[in-house]
């Protein structure tokens, strides 16, 4: 970036929450059904049809508001937002405007560039979202899908508190975190259900006003996030360099040709014309309802960070891993619970596990008992670590006993000391120059003879044992 | 139990009225096949109610007087209309309608005026002209209607019948396609108060569908009482203007001497921001109006229109060739006091004045005053096309229904007489959720009231 | 207060409504009469004591719907009423060179 200048972004995410039905009618609200079948007469916008609020909506709302610190005010009114789109079935959204639900919150995350940030987050509030408008499936025509007209969202406004597209997409990743861990959504960029619009202005460094600011939209994913706004940022900061100045217009992101262009469709001017919506009551929650909510809260990511690191005497960054997500933090902490080592567990999960399951669906396959089986298998030296990752890959793929898949497969490893010094004997045996070499002081041919142990046993000798045997008897001969 | 056949030929009868818009075939049949199918233990068990075109039937298409749903059939039919045919009633045709519920005289529905009952070259009243046609040509006993700023009750006072405005929130919107959602009401148009109130009755109680429905039981009737003796009705004096027709007047003072003689207490009172009511009215109505018809825009129901290359010539085909100039002009005005810059001055204005007046009600009943007793109407229906030229004329017959939609109270027409052998009707208003007590003093007033005398 | 015939063609294009060249000025001037007339609004004061109550009548509070998939019903789906139905889409032109 050209020096001496600051750039300053605000990011407005759209969440879809995690409800079963929508937000204002019975519909489903589970992706992926065939256009136009999860329809009724109310996200249909056909004429008579009203809306009626969803509770659960409302109570995963509440939740996000309470995590990221903010005001839940008991009273928050809906509004409509008027505009004409082709998959806004009523011809407006039914939003919130002048009475959000939630206000002044925040939400802390580790900047790449300056430690930690706490962003202000300006207001949530509770909405519905419109159909999809496909463009290129007909020619000269647009397709519409109402499937997803009136799916409940939460729109998050963040202040203009980032510093760089970098920080952006850290602010992104973690606001992620926290509502997957809340549990209110899958906050999948993929499938739509975390959308984000960027407010993006410069200004030179030292000034404290803000500069005329775009937005930028289309944005699909947390990649596309930094090239976006990088794109952005040096096109403004090259406009006025070269004289010109920032017209306030909406951006849209082509991440085929990594540009940005105006969007100069949908409403030339932003009069949304927002009023009370009249068919919806006020939303008033009791003081009771919110501290449910509040007390439902479970332990976020900070604090369990924190305390896997003091609890279970782990490194800040293996802790950062394990709580990277609320699954594999309970997973964790349910095979420490199942009797393994707590190092032991993190490098377990760490490697085996969390490959596993990137490879399916995110899915940790080994019960928790049996991964603390295998860890106690390997450490009571039954089994090698190269054994034990197999054991791993035969439960995650079928299930089953990690023992009787060990002793089926022929992978206990032999620890009789009599057996093993009977292998050890014989390869020293068939070795004699190397014997003489090591006792001459070639001490790195201890690793050729514990590989030739390990070929003699066909790999069942336990390698420790065997290692200590063949020092002891490379010693004890002269 | 009507007989299926006579009720449709006397619905056929009364075509010259323009007030069906139901194809004969079409009703003979669906009548034919309801009356077969309807349940004998209904409480409406062979009524015939026709509905107005802006609630959404199953049987029958639903165009709302309007050519933006020329031929359109609702997918889905009114929580009213399902109570009604649970009830055993015959839903007996789609009745003509201003465009979208937005006039007082039934001219500017697409589909021709509808004729008034007495008088061919007079206004029936609007919106629900035709339900109050029919009704008051003697067709059927009932009929449904919808209220927004008094489009039942004008109607009703205009045609000689009874017609009724329930508390907002006592009868399910779901499915009454909505012009002010804020104001609008169904309500039913009946020849006597007892064939309304029996019809509302049924209609009225929570849904589930509408949440601005209140979650109470449906509407219990009242006995006819032997006296009003205890009732305090209250005669507030803007609306017995210096300027009232003096024919009116008389009827009105006949009806109070009767309310006197049934016993009841009659006093005057004030609701003194009553003259703020017709442009408070105009400001929100037309709003939410612009709001609730964005959704008209040849996407996804009702015809397409010629010049659609693209979307916006899509949008602008529809809804400029859709619909006419009075809700053209309700849209424009609706938007543009929403619009930035104008909101606060306008709509925010005007719903601040409605709690004022809102509160002139809350005032008056909270001094011992059980009900109202008012004109409906300035004068008896005027003749076709008087009122056409200026939009605001016929805004003011309106003046002294939008009073009750604008507090939410129900309010009731009754016919108290004639003036030169037209009805007028004389309005009781109630309070909020007391409609029992307001058609106590309806039934006392209908039996003792010389409805067809000149005033 | 007058409405002008730019204001109608900005209010016009809101709404998406046409309006032709040779109606504006009838447009303009209707607009204006009901304006005005409505206009007596702020013949009242804008506040005696700051805070200013609005009315809506109805329920003081939403009453919630459970979280379930039941929606209600529909005799019929989008094919059987929409005016251009394909492939289980609306479709409708583009918008114009925009898009």
């Amino acid at each position: 970036m050209a020096a001496g200048w600051e750039t300053v972004i605000g990011l407005e995410t759209h969440v879809q929450l995690r409800t079963k039905s929508k937000m204002f009618c019975g519909c489903s609200t589970a992706f992926g059904a065939p256009p136009n079948t999860q329809v009724c007469p109310v996200c249909l916008g056909l004429p008579g049809a009203l809306p009626v609020p969803n509770g659960a909506a409302i109570r995963l709302a509440v939740r996000g508001a309470l995590s990221l610190g903010c005001t839940v005010h008991p009273k928050s009114i809906f509004a409509r937002k008027n505009y004409f789109y082709p998959d806004l079935p009523k011809g407006y959204q039914i939003s919130q405007h002048d009475q959000p639900l939630a206000t002044n919150g925040t939400l802390s995350f580790v900047s790449p560039e300056r430690g930690i940030v706490n962003a202000t987050i300006v207001r949530l509030h509770v909405e519905e979202d419109a159909g999809k408008s496909i463009h290129d499936r007909f020619p000269k025509a647009t397709a519409v899908d109402l499937n997803r007209s009136g799916v409940p969202l939460i729109e998050i406004v963040g202040g203009p508190d980032l510093r760089s597209p970098a920080e952006a997409r850290a602010y992104l990743l973690t606001l992620k975190q926290l509502l997957e861990y809340i549990g209110i959504s899958d906050c999948d960029m993929e499938k739509g259900s975390l959308r984000v619009d960027a407010n993006v202005s410069v200004r030179r460094e030292g000034v404290t006003a803000l500069s005329t600011r775009t937005e930028v939209k289309n944005i699909n994913s947390f990649a596309f996030v930094e090239k976006a706004l990088s794109v952005e940022r040096d096109r403004q900061i090259a406009l006025v360099e070269s004289g010109g100045s920032v017209t306030q217009q909406t951006m849209l992101y082509d991440s085929r040709e990594s540009t940005v262009r105006p969007q100069r469709s949908k409403e030339e001017s932003h009069d949304y014309r927002y009023f009370p919506e009249p068919d919806l009551p006020p939303l008033v929650l009791t003081p009771e309802f919110v501290a449910e909510e509040q007390s439902e809260l479970p332990e976020l990511p900070p604090a369990k960070r924190d305390r896997f690191a003091a609890q279970y005497a782990l490194s800040r960054e293996h802790a950062t891993v394990l709580t990277a997500s609320r699954g594999v933090a309970e997973y964790y902490e349910n095979v420490v619970r199942a009797g393994a080592e707590h190092q032991a567990a993190a490098n377990w999960i760490m490697t085996e596990a969390l490959a596993d399951a990137k490879d399916h669906q995110e899915q940790l396959r080994v019960p928790a008992a049996g991964l603390a089986q295998i860890i106690a298998l390997v450490k009571g030296g039954t089994l090698s670590h190269q054994a034990a990752k197999r054991v791993f890959a035969e439960v995650a793929a079928k299930g089953g006993d990690p023992r009787t898949i060990a002793e089926s497969l022929g992978l206990i490893q032999v620890a009789d000391s009599n057996v093993v010094a009977a292998w050890v004997t014989d390869v020293l045996g068939a070795h004699a120059p190397e014997v003489g070499r090591y006792k001459n002081g070639e001490t790195k041919l201890m690793a050729f003879f514990l590989g030739q142990v390990m070929r003699a046993s066909k790999g069942k000798a336990d390698p420790k044992l065997a290692q200590r045997v063949l020092e002891e008897k490379l010693a004890s001969a002269s | 139990m009507s007989d299926a056949k006579a009720v449709a030929d006397r619905l056929v009868k009364s075509k010259r009225l323009n007030a069906l818009l139901t194809p004969s075939k079409e009703l003979r049949s669906a009548l034919t096949a309801q009356a077969a199918a309807a349940r004998p233990t209904g409480v409406l068990y062979g009524m015939p109610v026709a509905v107005k075109d802006n609630i959404c039937t199953l049987e029958f298409t639903t165009t709302c007087g309007s050519r933006i749903l020329e031929g359109y059939r609702s997918p889905y039919e009114a929580t009213a209309v399902t109570k009604l045919k649970a009830a055993g009633a015959l839903i007996a045709g789609k009745t003509n309608c201003d465009e979208f519920a937005m006039g007082s005289s039934t001219e500017h529905s697409a589909y021709g005026r509808v004729v008034h009952p007495l008088d061919k070259t007079r206004v029936p009243g609007g919106s629900s002209g035709g339900s109050a046609a029919l009704v008051g040509a003697g067709a059927l006993p009932a009929a449904l209607g919808s209220e927004t700023g008094g489009s039942v009750r004008q109607p009703a006072s205009f045609c000689g019948v009874v017609g009724i405005k329930p508390t907002y929130g006592r009868v399910s919107r779901y499915g009454l396609v909505a012009f002010g959602s804020s104001l609008d009401q169904i309500g039913v148009l009946g020849r006597s108060v007892h064939d309304a109130a029996r019809v509302l009755s049924v209609i009225s109680g929570r849904d589930p569908r509408d949440a601005t429905c209140e979650d109470r039981d449906p509407l219990r009737l009242p006995t006819v009482p032997e006296s009003l003796q205890g009732f305090v009705i209250g005669l507030p004096r803007e609306y017995f203007p210096a300027e009232l027709d003096p024919a009116v007047r008389r009827a009105c003072d006949r009806a109070v001497r009767l309310l006197r003689d049934l016993g009841a207490a009659v006093r005057e009172v004030s609701l003194p921001h009553t003259a703020y009511a017709v442009p408070t009215y105009y400001v929100i109505a037309p709003a939410e109006a612009s709001s609730n018809l964005a959704r008209y825009d040849g996407v996804r129901y009702g015809p397409r229109f010629d010049g659609h290359a693209d979307l916006r010539g899509l949008y602008r085909a529809t809804r400029g060739q859709g619909f006419g100039a009075e809700v053209r002009r309700r849209i424009l005005v609706g938007t543009y006091v929403l619009s930035a810059g104008f909101y606060d001055a306008y709509y925010r204005r005007a719903q601040q004045m409605r709690a004022l007046i809102a509160q002139d009600f809350r005032n008056v009943f909270d001094r011992g005053v059980d009900l109202l007793f008012t004109p409906t109407t300035p004068s008896p229906a005027f003749k076709a096309g008087e009122k056409l030229s200026d939009p605001i004329a016929m805004y003011m017959s309106d003046i002294f229904t939008v009073t009750a939609n604008l507090a939410g109270v129900p309010a009731i027409s009754l016919p108290i007489g004639r003036v030169k052998g037209l009805p007028i009707g004389g309005q009781l208003i109630g309070q909020a959720f007391l409609e029992d007590e307001m058609l106590e003093a309806a039934y006392a007033l209908e039996r003792v009231v010389p409805a067809t005398d000149e005033a | 207060m007058s409405v002008s015939r730019d204001d109608v063609l900005r209010i016009a294009q809101l709404a998406e409504l046409d309006v032709e060249e040779d109606a504006l000025p009838d447009v303009a001037e209707q607009m204006s009469r009901i304006l005005d007339y409505v206009a007596q609004l702020s013949a009242m004061p804008a506040s005696t004591n700051g805070t200013v109550k609005t009315f809506v009548p109805g329920p003081d509070a939403i009453r919630f719907r459970p979280d379930e998939v039941a929606p209600w019903p529909l005799a019929f789906g989008p094919a059987a009423f929409a005016p251009a139905f394909k492939e289980g889409f609306f479709v409708v032109p583009k918008l114009g060179q925009f898009e």
